[in-house]
């Protein structure tokens, strides 16, 4: 498999670039690119298994299009912890840090385009740059506020709130993923939610659309 | 310089650490002595500071209305503050309260960056301690989604014996999200199934 600037478009080196500079403004193109050389670009289709559980997972990887679902199984019940989109970072954390079987499955719900960094080429980048280390850090500290975030949402607001919430934040989610999914997610039974659905759907009565006449 | 050493084996776990690094870190931080039931940290505040528990406990909770709801309880050996507060500049929601008379080893936001800044280790070292951090988050998310309230109960038992005695049972139940009444019965029924093997 090659690796390299040439491989993804244009419109992904340049969404790439924008998601490191967000942890460091002064990461530049040429940074982009050596960062590069470490990397993979991965393939998947849909409803394919990135990691399954008991394996070791080796990749951390930064979706570029596409979408994949961490979640876990318990007893007969799952429990997607992660819907990954374009821009956004997904391994199984613990896994792939501390090189153990892992707990979470990863799956793709779409045709999936990864950008994804192997352990070992981790360990060389992060030797490599000067600023391998500081990038690393941020990014974990990131992570770690993003799930610190969610478990203060999910212990303070109401299952409607976070219903509302999620949806005004990611309105393209409910048409790209399974409600199932998505109600796991949120931690709401999936009839709370499908009623949720439906109340949000109520067609206004302000304009004359003919849509509303019966 | 008890207070020290604590945090000096602490961080020793993570990286060697050289006796002058450690002098380096020594001179950013300070030794705070907190009493019992202040407050720490207050919901709404923009913390500061993290904070390394050389001795006592510490109880995080936030407001849900008027009640009090306890996320997390903190005792020797780690580090604490409102982290996403203190990394992000943005209001704490939540409460850090003294459960106990506490001695902490406290650096400020500005110092800890200063360290960051100055020398490329420091920053090896600081996404050595932020990667166990977020493994341990990992792991309780984990563990809060795969066991069933009575097995996170005797999880909790185990991981945390060293804090039964210590915490008030209400604030136990809170933290681990069962009603007070639930946490009586299932610490009754296992002192009775200890008793049962203790016979046979």
């Amino acid at each position: 498999m090659k690796n390299g600037f040439n491989h993804i478009s244009a419109e992904m080196a340049q969404s790439a670039l924008r998601y490191f500079q967000g942890f460091m403004p002064e990461f530049t193109v040429t940074d982009l690119q050596s960062l590069l050389q470490y990397c993979q670009i991965r393939k998947f289709p849909r409803k394919a298994k990135l990691v399954e559980e008991g394996e070791v997972d080796d990749y951390l990887n930064l979706v570029l299009s596409g979408l994949v679902r961490k979640y876990v199984r318990s007893n007969t019940k799952e429990q997607t912890l992660q819907l990954a989109t374009e821009g956004h970072l997904v391994h199984s954390e613990l896994s792939f840090l501390t090189r153990q079987p892992s707990l979470a499955i990863l799956e793709t719900l779409e045709p999936t385009l990864l950008l994804s960094l192997r352990f070992d080429k981790m360990e060389e980048a992060l030797e490599h740059f000067p600023q391998g280390e500081r990038m690393g850090r941020l990014m974990l500290t990131a992570m770690y506020i993003k799930k610190d975030e969610r478990r203060y949402a999910r212990a303070s607001k109401t299952v409607r709130e976070l219903f509302m919430d999620y949806v005004a934040h990611h309105p393209h989610m409910l048409q790209r993923v399974p409600q199932k999914y998505l109600a796991s997610y949120l931690n709401i039974k999936p009839e709370t939610f499908s009623r949720l659905k439906h109340l949000g759907r109520k067609p206004q009565k302000i304009n004359g659309s003919s849509k509303n006449l019966t | 310089m008890d207070n020290y050493r604590a945090l000096q084996e602490f961080l020793g776990r993570f990286m060697p650490l050289s006796g002058e690094d450690f002098a380096i870190l020594k001179k950013k931080s300070s030794v705070v002595h907190i009493r019992k039931k202040d407050i720490i940290t207050d919901a709404g505040d923009t913390e500061l500071y993290l904070y390394f528990v050389v001795k006592g406990l510490i109880r995080e909770y936030f407001y849900k209305g008027s009640q009090q709801v306890t996320t997390d309880l903190i005792s020797e050996g780690t580090i604490t503050g409102s982290v996403t507060s203190f990394f992000t500049g943005a209001p704490s929601h939540f409460c850090l309260q003294a459960m106990e008379p506490c001695s902490l080893v406290a650096i400020h936001k500005g110092a800890l960056e200063d360290l960051y800044r100055s020398n490329r280790s420091w920053e090896k070292f600081g996404r050595i301690i932020t990667t166990h951090f977020l493994l341990q988050q990992e792991k309780q998310i984990l563990n809060s989604t795969i066991l069933s309230p009575r097995e996170r109960f005797l999880h909790f038992l185990t991981a945390y014996n060293h804090l039964v005695q210590r915490v008030p049972q209400k604030y136990l139940a809170s933290f681990l999200q069962i009603k007070p009444e639930t946490f009586s019965r299932m610490k009754h029924l296992l002192r009775k199934n200890h008793k049962k093997q203790s016979v046979s």
